[in-house]
């Protein structure tokens, strides 16, 4: 059956959404919008939706993608078109394409994606630029970097560090901004709450009031999945 | 509008404090008379599941003159987080201060959720006490079936909507929008107000009682306040406006679909039940104008389920018509029906069979007795013939299992009516044994509710039974109800036992409320919050025994808390459906034309509507 690609951008209120929320949303605006999602078998019958990645709940997204299996063909453009003006507030429309017959999944090309973290330091602590780069300079030059997860379990510890490809930070004003490009997909993924924690604990680095935006999905070779 | 986004990563489900819902409306504020702030005192999932709010929202929204937004008691991780910051309680379309809004408007559905509005006051910055209040403040209403008696809320509420508020709420805005523009006073309005049919002013009305602290006389303190309030009640549902383009929830709420309803009221006649008696009488909507509303509530909303709703959506008249034409236009769109099933019969079982292709889930059955004696004394026409008929036809028909329903401590119940549970679930067990159903498979589940006697209802003369009771027979059923296939659910009756202080309680009981809010009390609805100790303490606080009210027995004569509101529904019909149920005699359904008295029609000028074309042509 006919696949739709989907780039939209998650800010907003829909960025407190969890990911199931986001896909009955996306399952109710088409059809509200005369689109008839592809279905899975079965018992409990769901709509075939491909995310990329699922967004963390708080987490804005600057590009997110989706695939969405359609019943009958029809024009991407027409589908975007519609889509738009079906999303409830925070959820946006960038661009459409058909995906063509035996295209890999989002998921399965899913490598890396890069992150934009804005907020202040706690306690009105002073940074400038220098002691910045100094901080996330030695920050990555430690061979390991474990943080704690939490598992079905218990907790367990984890190497980060493999997983931040880059990292760098600067000022604006009052302002701190954090740049990273972090392991995504299925060979692991690193969240860039992760690396925050780390910074603080090991960088003296304490950031407050951080909203963070996913500003790209990438390839395992740092290509965007889909240039829209 | 209030910055709270820096809160949010810290609770749970921030989602319900954010809003921006497809069909939330965002009117001009400026531009709105009156604005209004329906406030829901349980949280988002639980509110937003509530057709009342869809109504009114609708209604009022459609007014050029006003508007309405949402507010819903926050989870207690987002009320510390608030009250640390000292942010108030917001609206969820503009994010404003309630206190900005004219009227503050509170449904109560629930007995338990009273602790709730004083706690949604306080964080709003509103006053407590009505008296407190002063001009500028939003006007503090409530609505709702615990409406009907809201005594216990009296000195928190300036004013309370009895019945359906379609018609009346506008009545009210207009009120509002007059009594500013002429410079009226606070006090001036709620005169008012009290002149709008079905409003109550609790401060209006002076409650005297006797040394034993029972209410001896209620009388009109001031020349507007009528001598009884009486509901409000639409005649003609096709008359008034619907919600079809209902708010859809972007997070999971507890009903997340779109609804339709079917008629309103029951006339079953159930002496148990209080929805029975306060919605009276049964007005069945136009089938065609169902399937229009259907139509355009599934392309507004995107919805994959439809229920129709009501009291007893099985007794609608067209009710196999249109379900089957539901069926055959939806079916291929993937939209599932959800027909809640009260009635228990084979025409039950062959609608089930109707909408569930594939029976992946339960038939629900209530026959809320275990034995024929006591079901005649509720008056639940319900033979065991009927439901094991039923369970058979269920059976054989694909399911595998059933649920039933139960009430423990009814008027009258004796240890052989709890055994009689114990048997009719295993009966039916039988009947699946017998059809075949795989043993692995076959499940029966018996769940029982503790009986809380409800203002307005031929059993709001009768006691709670003793909690020590309630739950030796619970330990009985629990003892009795074991084994292959069998499953047993209860209840704590502690909640119940507190449902039923206040759902009989009066004015006094203010004072034990406002104690245990200042406790800690809040979220009673909700196991994990629900502190039994916090209310025995706050009620010894004020020296009042809860015992006083869940236990008494209230004489014919005697002056109930509630008897200045009408519900349309006679004392007499009520004493004597009490005296019929203690002699074990029915009462039939007065549906059918044949009108057993209760009253109602003739003192609210309205009858029971059923539609004339109960056959839906061929032409749709
Ligand atoms: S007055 Fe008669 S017809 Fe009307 S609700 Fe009561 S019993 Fe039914």
């Amino acid at each position: 059956m006919p696949r739709i690609r989907l780039a939209f951008r998650q800010d907003g209120p829909a960025r407190f959404l969890g990911h199931l929320d986001v896909m009955r949303t996306f399952e109710r605006a088409c059809r509200r919008a005369g689109l008839r999602p592809a279905y899975t078998q079965g018992f409990n019958p769901h709509p075939k939706m491909g995310f990329a990645a699922p967004l963390p709940v708080g987490m804005n997204g600057a590009r997110e993608y989706v695939d969405l299996e359609l019943e009958s063909e029809a024009p991407a453009a027409d589908v975007a078109a519609a889509l738009a003006r079906q999303l409830p507030a925070g959820l946006t429309v960038l661009g459409a394409r058909p995906v063509e017959a035996g295209g890999s999944p989002l998921m399965g090309q899913l490598g890396r994606a890069h992150y934009r973290v804005t907020g202040r330091a706690a306690n009105g602590e002073k940074w400038d630029d220098e002691r910045l780069r100094a901080a996330v300079e030695r920050f990555l030059g430690r061979a390991e970097v474990f943080v704690t997860r939490r598992t079905g379990k218990g907790t367990k510890k984890k190497d980060i560090r493999p997983g931040i490809r880059s990292l760098r930070a600067r000022t604006d004003g009052e302002t701190l901004i954090l740049t990273m490009e972090l392991a995504a997909g299925g060979g692991g993924t690193v969240r860039p709450d992760e690396v925050l924690r780390a910074l603080r604990e090991e960088a003296g680095l304490d950031l407050v009031g951080a909203e963070v935006w996913r500003t790209a999905l990438l390839s395992g070779d740092g290509r965007l999945l889909w240039e829209c | 509008m209030l910055e709270i986004e820096h809160l949010l990563p810290k609770v749970e489900k921030p989602a319900r404090y954010v809003g921006g819902e497809y069909n939330a409306v965002v009117k001009d504020w400026d531009r709105a008379a009156v604005k209004v702030a329906f406030a829901f005192p349980d949280v988002y999932e639980v509110g937003m599941s509530h057709l009342g709010l869809q109504i009114l929202y609708h209604v009022v929204n459609s007014r050029e003159d006003a508007l309405m937004e949402r507010v819903f008691a926050p989870w207690t991780d987002m009320e510390g987080l608030m009250r640390e910051e000292g942010i108030p309680l917001f609206s969820l379309e503009s994010r404003r201060p309630v206190r900005d809004f004219d009227i503050l408007a509170f449904t109560l559905q629930y007995e338990l959720s009273f602790s709730n509005v004083l706690n949604m006051l306080d964080l709003g910055g509103i006053p407590l006490r009505a008296a407190d209040r002063r001009e500028g403040m939003p006007l503090v209403i409530a609505g709702g079936p615990c409406a009907f008696n809201p005594e216990p809320l009296a000195d928190f509420l300036d004013a309370v909507f009895l019945g359906e508020a379609e018609d009346g709420f506008g009545e009210l805005i207009e009120v509002c929008r007059q009594a500013r523009a002429a410079g009226v006073d606070r006090q001036g309005l709620l005169r008012a107000l009290a002149q709008v049919p079905g409003v109550y002013v609790p401060s209006f009305y002076r409650v005297a009682y006797d040394s034993a602290g029972r209410v001896r006389e209620i009388t009109p303190a001031d020349e507007s306040a009528p001598e009884r309030v009486v509901k409000r009640v639409v005649d003609d549902l096709d008359r008034v406006p619907y919600p079809t383009r209902p708010l859809v929830p972007s997070t999971a709420v507890v009903h997340d679909r779109a609804v339709l309803e079917v008629f309103r009221g029951c006339s079953r006649g159930c002496r148990f039940c209080q929805a029975g008696m306060i919605y009276r009488p049964v007005r069945e909507r136009d089938p065609e104008r169902l399937l229009e509303q259907a139509d355009e509530i599934l392309r507004h909303t995107g919805y994959g389920e439809l229920s129709l709703a009501s009291l007893s959506t099985t007794d609608y008249s067209a009710i196999r018509p249109l379900v089957e034409k539901l069926v055959e236009r939806y079916a291929g769109e993937r939209v599932g029906l959800a027909l809640p099933s009260t009635r228990v019969d084979a025409f039950a079982v062959d609608l089930a069979r109707l909408i569930q292709k594939v029976r992946k889930s339960s038939l629900t059955f209530a026959p809320e007795a275990g034995t024929q004696r006591l079901r005649n004394v509720i008056n639940k026409q319900v033979t065991e013939e009927d439901l094991l008929a039923t369970a058979r036809a269920a059976f054989e028909a694909g399911w595998l299992r059933i649920k039933l329903y139960f009430m423990l401590g009814l008027p009258t119940e004796t240890l052989e009516d709890v055994e009689g549970i114990n048997l009719l679930a295993r009966r039916v067990l039988a009947v699946g044994d017998e059809t075949g159903v795989p043993k692995g498979r076959l499940s029966i589940t018996t769940s029982v509710s503790t009986f809380v006697p409800k203002a307005h209802t031929p059993f709001q003369w009768e006691p709670f039974l003793y909690l020590g009771e309630v739950r030796e027979r619970q330990a009985y059923l629990k003892r009795r109800l074991k084994g292959r296939g069998l499953v047993f659910h209860w209840h704590d009756p502690e909640a119940s036992f507190l449902e039923a202080v206040f759902s009989r309680g009066d004015r006094r009981l203010g004072a034990a409320l406002e104690r245990a809010w200042q406790l800690g009390a809040r979220l009673d609805g909700w196991r994990e919050h629900f502190r039994p100790d916090l209310w025995r303490q706050a009620f010894a606080d004020v020296g009042l025994a809860p015992e006083d009210y869940a236990y008494r027995r209230y004489a014919y004569e005697d002056i109930l808390p509630w008897g200045h509101l009408d519900a349309g529904v006679g004392k007499r019909f009520l004493a004597l459906e009490h005296k019929r149920a203690l002699a074990g005699e029915t009462t039939a359904d007065c549906r059918a034309g044949r009108c057993t008295g209760c009253g109602l029609c003739p003192a609210l000028e309205v009858e029971p509507r059923l539609p004339q074309r109960v056959a839906i042509d061929a032409a749709h």
